[in-house]
C-alpha cells in the first residue's frame, strides 16, 4: 500500500501528461458526447406545445446539460486502450513491470478527467446562467455531488476493466461493450429522464446498476433526490464497487493465466 | 543466474483451411493442434555472462525468452531466473530483469522518452540519487544528449532503440533479455547498440541472454552461445567450440601475387572461393601443416592466414544435420 | 469498371473472412446490431406515446424518417465506417504508401478497404420500418414520389461519402483524428428525426453545412407526396456540388501528403 502511494502520483503525472499531448484528440472525443444536444432540441420541439410530464422547455434544458456534463466527466477509456494492447502484444509489456496494469491503466484515465472536467466547465457555466431555477438550491446535496460524479466514474472504470480483461479470452471484447453502453443510455437515463418510464421500467432500472453511473448524479443537481434518496446511492454505488472490484481481480487473474498459456 | 530445466512449451493451434464455406465451418467448430514451440530445453546461465541465443526463425527463441521473463507459462519443467520463479511474476524478479523486443516499443509515443523515464522510476522505485546517476551514465554511454526531450514519434528508429534500450535499463537489472534489439539498425547504429551492451554487462556484472539474426552482434558480444532449432537445444558452449565440432575444418586464405590456375591449388585442400588474386581452402586439420607448406613452397604467395570457418557456415551445417537427423528419426 | 467491381468483390469476400474469424465478435456484433435497430425505437416510442404529431409529423410519417435513417446508417456501418478507421490507422502508421503503389485509384482502393458484414443486418430492420409505416400511415406512395425519393436516397449515398472523402482528406492535415469517424456518426444520429424538429441554428447547419435533412427527411417527404420535382432537384444538384468539393478536397490531400512523405 505504501509502495503504491509513492507511485500513483508519477503514474497520474505522466497520466496528464499524456492527456496534454492529446488534447486535440479529447476535445474531438467529447464532441462525439452530443446525443445530450440532440435529445434536447427534440424534446423542446415536443415542448413547444404542451409540456410533458410536467417537464417544460427550461426543465428539459436544465436536463440534458446536467446530462451533458456528468456524462463528460464520468467518461473513461479503458476498454478500447485494454483490447488493443492485448491485439498488438502491447501488453507484454505491461505485465513486465512491477505495477498492476490495472493500476495504470486507472492513473492514465483518472489523469484526464481534470482536463474533461475543464472542457464541460462552458456547459456547466451555460447551465448555471440559464437554468439556476431548476437546480438544487441544497448545500448538503451539492456537496454530494462530486463525490457521486466520483462513485460513477470507479463504477465506469471497473465495469470497463472488466469486459477490457475478456479480451484476454476472446479475440475482441470490445463489441460487448457496445452491448452495456446500449443499456446505459437507455437505462442511465442518458436518453430519456427515467420519469418518463412506465412505472414497471422504472422498477427495472432501479435494479439495474445504470442509474448509478449517470441518473442519481444528475437528479441531485437538479434537487430531485431528498438526503435519504443520496445516502442509498452512495451505499448501492459502495457496494456495486466492491462486488466490481472483486469480479475484475478474479477475472484478472484468470485471464492472465490464460494469456501465459497461449502467448500473446 | 539462469537455470533452465527441461523446460517445454506446446501451443494449442486453431486450424482452418483457406475459403469461406470452411470459414463460416469454423464458427460453430474449431479443430486444434498442438505444436511444440520449446522441447525439454535445460541451460545454466552464470551472473555476468554473456550469452548468444541462436536459431532460424521459429526455433522458439522468443517463446523461451518470454517464459524467462514470466509471460508465458511452460507446459512443463521448470526455470529459475535471479531466484525466482518466472510464473509467480513476483515484483523481485520483475524489478531484476528487463526485457527488449527490438520490434515492440514501451516508450510512451506522443511524449518525449523523459516521461517514460520518470514513469519508469516510479514504478521500478529507483532512488533519486540512483536515478540521477544512471541517467547521467545511459545517456552518456548512448549519446543520448537532448533525443529524451523530443517527443518519440519525431525520433529516427536509431535514436529511439537508444531510448528504449536506457528506458529498460533505467532499474539496473540484474539479467537482459535482448531479443532482436539491433533489428533494422544500420551498422553504426547496430555497433553502438553492441558497444553498449557490453559496457553496461561489465559494469554492471549484468547477465545478458541476446537473440539476433546478425551474426556479427553475437560474435562480438557472446563469447558462448547457445542454439536451438524446432525447440531443441542444438549446441550449448563456445563459438570457437561450436565452430570446431561442426566444421573442424581449417580454412586456408591466399593472398597471391599473380593468378594461378584451380587445378594447382585443389591439391592442397577444397578450393570454397577463387579470385584472380585470392584462393581460399578448406582443408582437414590433420593435413594443415603440409597444405601449409606445400602452398608456400608452389605457389606465388603474397600472404598467408589460416582461420576458424565463418560462424555462419557453421550454424548451417548445424541447422541442416539436424533437419536430417529429425527426419531419419521420424 | 469489371476490374473495379472484381477487386470490390475480393474486398467484401476478404471481410467476410475476417469476420468469421473472431467469432464471439461476430455473433456479438450481429446481435449488437439488432439491439441497436430496436433501441432506435425506444425514442420514437417516449416521444409520440405523449402527443399524437410532433413538428408536423404523426408518428407514421416519423417512421419513413426513422427507416431511411436505418438503411443509410447501416450502410455508413457496414460499408464506410471500417474503411474510414483502416484508412486513418494507414495515414498513421505510414502504410498508406502501400495502397499509393497499387495500380488502381487511391480513392477506389481506400474507400472499399473494409466492410463490416454485420452491421448490414441493419437494412432488413429498415425495410420492415417502411412496411409499418406505410400501414400506419395508410398511404400508399405515388410512383413519381417513388422515383424521386429513390433519386434522393441515391443522393444521400452520395452525400455520405462524400463527407466520409471530407473527414479521410482532413486525417492527412491532423494527426491521430481516428475518432473524427465517431464524431460524424454521433452527429449523423440527428438524422433519425424530421428536421423541423431541429430550430435556430441546428437547423441551419443540419439542411446546409451538414445537410442531414437531404438525407433522410426529404425522402421520406418525398414518399408522402410532398416534394416537388423542382425541390428534388435542387436537392440533387446541392448533393452533386458537395461531392465535387469533396473530390477536389481529397484531391489537394493527397497531393499534399505525397509531397510531404518522406
Amino acid at each position: 500500500m505504501r509502495r503504491l502511494l509513492a507511485i500513483y502520483p508519477t503514474l497520474l503525472r505522466v497520466g496528464f501528461a499524456s492527456a496534454l499531448a492529446y488534447r486535440a484528440e479529447l476535445l474531438v472525443w467529447m464532441l462525439t458526447t452530443n446525443l445530450p444536444l440532440i435529445n434536447l432540441a427534440l424534446w423542446s420541439a415536443v415542448a413547444r406545445e404542451a409540456p410533458v410530464h410536467g417537464y417544460g422547455t427550461p426543465e428539459f434544458v436544465a436536463y440534458y446539460l446536467s446530462t451533458q456534463v456528468v456524462r463528460l466527466v464520468t467518461s473513461a477509456w479503458v476498454v478500447w486502450e485494454m483490447t488493443t494492447d492485448v491485439r498488438q502484444g502491447v501488453m507484454a509489456m505491461r505485465l513486465l513491470r512491477p505495477v498492476h496494469p490495472l493500476l495504470d491503466y486507472s492513473a492514465e484515465n483518472l489523469a484526464a478527467v481534470p482536463l474533461r472536467a475543464m472542457l464541460a466547465l462552458p456547459i456547466a457555466v451555460i447551465l448555471v446562467v440559464l437554468e439556476s431555477a431548476h437546480l438544487s438550491h441544497d448545500p448538503f446535496t451539492w456537496a454530494c455531488v462530486p463525490l457521486l460524479i466520483a462513485g460513477g466514474w470507479a463504477m465506469t472504470f471497473l465495469v470497463m476493466s472488466i469486459v477490457g480483461t475478456l479480451a484476454f479470452f476472446v479475440e475482441s471484447a470490445g463489441s460487448v461493450f457496445e452491448l452495456w453502453l446500449g443499456l446505459y443510455a437507455v437505462f442511465s437515463g442518458y436518453m430519456v429522464p427515467l420519469a418518463f418510464f412506465p412505472h414497471w421500467l422504472r422498477v427495472v432500472a432501479d435494479v439495474l446498476p445504470f442509474r448509478l453511473l449517470l441518473g442519481v448524479q444528475v437528479q441531485a443537481m437538479l434537487g430531485q433526490l431528498s438526503h435519504a434518496d443520496i445516502a442509498r446511492a452512495f451505499a448501492l454505488q459502495a457496494l456495486w464497487i466492491a462486488g466490481l472490484f472483486v469480479a475484475v481481480r478474479l477475472l484478472w487473474n484468470a485471464g492472465v493465466r490464460r494469456y501465459a498459456a497461449y502467448g500473446g | 543466474m539462469v537455470h533452465v530445466r527441461e523446460l517445454s512449451k506446446v501451443y494449442r493451434v486453431h486450424q482452418r483451411p483457406p475459403g469461406l464455406v470452411p470459414a463460416f465451418k469454423s464458427i460453430f467448430h474449431r479443430a486444434y493442434r498442438n505444436v511444440p514451440a520449446v522441447q525439454s530445453l535445460s541451460f545454466d546461465i552464470g551472473p555476468g555472462e554473456r550469452v548468444g541465443f541462436l536459431g532460424p526463425n521459429g526455433a522458439g527463441k522468443t517463446t523461451t525468452l518470454k517464459m524467462l521473463a514470466g509471460l508465458l507459462h511452460p507446459t512443463s519443467g521448470s526455470a529459475l531466473v535471479n531466484g525466482f520463479v518466472p510464473r509467480e511474476r513476483s515484483v523481485g524478479l520483475l524489478k531484476s530483469i528487463t526485457l527488449v523486443m527490438g520490434q515492440k516499443q514501451q516508450l510512451l509515443w506522443d511524449l518525449p522518452p523523459a516521461e517514460t523515464f520518470a514513469l519508469n522510476r516510479a514504478i521500478y522505485e529507483v532512488p533519486p540519487a540512483q536515478f540521477q546517476d544512471t541517467v547521467r551514465e545511459l545517456s552518456e554511454l548512448l549519446e543520448l544528449g537532448e533525443l529524451v526531450n523530443q517527443p518519440t514519434r519525431q525520433l529516427s528508429l536509431g535514436e529511439r532503440m537508444k531510448c528504449e534500450l536506457a528506458a529498460a535499463l533505467l532499474h539496473r537489472p540484474k539479467v537482459l533479455f535482448l531479443d532482436e534489439p539491433t533489428i533494422g539498425l544500420d551498422v553504426a547504429m547496430q555497433l553502438t547498440v553492441r558497444e553498449f551492451v557490453r559496457r553496461y554487462n561489465e559494469r554492471y556484472g549484468a547477465t545478458v541472454l541476446l537473440t539476433s539474426h546478425y551474426m556479427e552482434d553475437v560474435r562480438a558480444l557472446c563469447p558462448r552461445v547457445v542454439v536451438i532449432d524446432k525447440g531443441r537445444l542444438l549446441f550449448d558452449g563456445a563459438i570457437e567450440e561450436l565452430v570446431k565440432s561442426v566444421k573442424p575444418n581449417k580454412r586456408i586464405v591466399l593472398k597471391l601475387s599473380r593468378p594461378v590456375d584451380g587445378a594447382d591449388a585443389a591439391r592442397f585442400g577444397e578450393v570454397m572461393e577463387h579470385e584472380p588474386s585470392r584462393i581460399e581452402l578448406d582443408v582437414r586439420p590433420d593435413q594443415l601443416q603440409a597444405a601449409v607448406a606445400g602452398a608456400l613452397a608452389s605457389l606465388p604467395i603474397a600472404d598467408l592466414v589460416v582461420e576458424d570457418p565463418p560462424l555462419e557456415d557453421a550454424l548451417r551445417e548445424l541447422f541442416r544435420r539436424s533437419r536430417t537427423d529429425g527426419a531419419d528419426s521420424r | 469498371m469489371l476490374r473495379y467491381l472484381r477487386l470490390v468483390g475480393i474486398q467484401v469476400r476478404a471481410s467476410l473472412l475476417l469476420a468469421m474469424q473472431y467469432r464471439v465478435e461476430f455473433v456479438v456484433q450481429g446481435f449488437a446490431g439488432l439491439f441497436w435497430s430496436a433501441a432506435t425505437f425506444v425514442p420514437l416510442f417516449v416521444v409520440f406515446g405523449k402527443r399524437p404529431s410532433v413538428a408536423g409529423w404523426s408518428f407514421g410519417q416519423a417512421l419513413l424518417v426513422l427507416a431511411f435513417f436505418l438503411l443509410l446508417r447501416s450502410l455508413l456501418d457496414g460499408a464506410v465506417n471500417p474503411s474510414l478507421v483502416q484508412v486513418v490507422e494507414h495515414i498513421r502508421q505510414g502504410t498508406l504508401d502501400f495502397v499509393l503503389m497499387k495500380p488502381a485509384d487511391a480513392q477506389f482502393l481506400v474507400s472499399t478497404a473494409k466492410f463490416d458484414p454485420s452491421a448490414l443486418s441493419g437494412t432488413f430492420g429498415a425495410f420492415g420500418l417502411f412496411g409499418w409505416a406505410f400501414w400506419k400511415t395508410h398511404h400508399a406512395p405515388s410512383p413519381g414520389g417513388v422515383v424521386i425519393a429513390l433519386l434522393l436516397l441515391a443522393a444521400a449515398v452520395a452525400l455520405l461519402y462524400s463527407i466520409w472523402i471530407l473527414v479521410v482528406s482532413s486525417a492527412f492535415y491532423v494527426v491521430r483524428v481516428d475518432n473524427l469517424s465517431y464524431l460524424f456518426t454521433s452527429i449523423f444520429d440527428a438524422a433519425r428525426w424530421p428536421a423541423s424538429v431541429f430550430r435556430g441554428i441546428l437547423h441551419f447547419v443540419f439542411t446546409f453545412v451538414i445537410p442531414l435533412a437531404l438525407m433522410t427527411t426529404y425522402p421520406a417527404e418525398a414518399l408522402l407526396s410532398r416534394f416537388t420535382w423542382s425541390d428534388a432537384a435542387a436537392s440533387i444538384g446541392g448533393a452533386l456540388a458537395f461531392a465535387a468539393v469533396a473530390r477536389l478536397t481529397w484531391r489537394g490531400a493527397l497531393a499534399k501528403y505525397t509531397s510531404a512523405s518522406s
